[in-house]
């Protein structure tokens, strides 16, 4: 099923914010020209990603890699973003390793917490939310059974 | 313009303290206090993400998804491509603006658009998708 552009849009207020950023005081944006440049923006998502997959194929991979995105973008004549995407690379991941650190630190107290006491304090759905792996794609709530990750 | 762009980028990833799981449905999850600088309340679209975009990646994975070359993409990629979205956006923005100053106006106008789309090479996939 054929998709297009405008079917798969992005959120119009994230948009708004991030273009009153870019632009210096004073100066405001016509409704027309905000929707435009979100639809750019999807377009944009669109050509990246078959770009990417491009390079990616080439190199007889199935999946899109972070490689393949860079590739994609000195392809696509967007260099300059090469060198802050890289920067924001870096930084998202060590800080999904901190989380998944942290996660598993507070996994193993919560062992070791109920390996002492009985029924007393199973906090348990303590209005804590689900948590989503992105990583392997579990969509949905994962509790696995025995153990309620939370995050306090 | 490269130098403004820059300027705005790392201001942009400046505020990353600690991350959130990608998902667009977090709730309630106050870690070290990621809560960034949405100045609030923006029709529930944004939660606290953690991982440096304002644009949502689950959202950014869908529209991968819709192309049918597409089997998987690493979940660096999708971060990536996010944030390159971000770029563009304010880039674009930025190119626009110097058409809307250039004719003394307050007011960016799709005309604007339209003249930094038919002036930039890099800009020419744009052509014809944005009526």
């Amino acid at each position: 099923m054929a998709e297009r552009p405008e079917d798969l849009n992005l959120p119009n207020a994230v948009i708004a914010r991030l273009i009153k950023d870019a632009l210096p005081d004073g100066v405001s944006v016509a409704k027309e020209a905000r929707m435009a440049i979100a639809k750019a923006a999807s377009v944009f998502v669109l050509y990246t990603t078959s770009t990417a997959n491009s390079m990616a194929q080439k190199n007889k991979k199935k999946t899109v890699s972070s490689q393949d995105v860079f590739s994609a973008m000195k392809e696509m004549e967007f260099e300059k973003f090469i060198e802050p995407l890289q920067e924001s690379l870096d930084l998202y991941k060590k800080s999904m390793q901190n989380k998944k650190e942290q996660k598993e630190a507070k996994a193993k107290a919560k062992k070791e917490v109920e390996g002492k006491k009985t029924h007393e304090d199973k906090k348990n759905g303590d209005d804590d939310s689900s948590m989503e792996t992105e990583d392997s794609n579990k969509e949905g709530s994962s509790e696995n059974g025995v153990e309620v990750l939370e995050i306090s | 313009m490269s130098t403004i762009t820059t300027t705005l980028i790392m201001a942009g990833t400046q505020d990353n303290s600690s991350s959130e799981l990608l998902s667009e449905n977090n709730e309630g999850e106050v870690t070290e206090a990621n809560i960034d600088d949405t100045g609030g309340g923006e029709a529930g679209e944004e939660e606290e993400k953690g991982n440096g975009c304002k644009l949502p990646l689950a959202r950014i994975k869908k529209i991968m998804k819709a192309d049918p070359e597409v089997t998987l993409a690493s979940q660096d990629a999708v971060f990536l491509v996010t944030k390159a979205t971000e770029l563009f956006i304010e880039s674009l923005t930025l190119e626009a603006h110097q058409y809307t100053s250039q004719a003394r106006k307050k007011t960016m106008t799709k005309r604007d658009l339209d003249n930094c789309i038919e002036a930039i090479d890099a800009l020419a996939f744009l052509d014809g998708a944005m009526e």
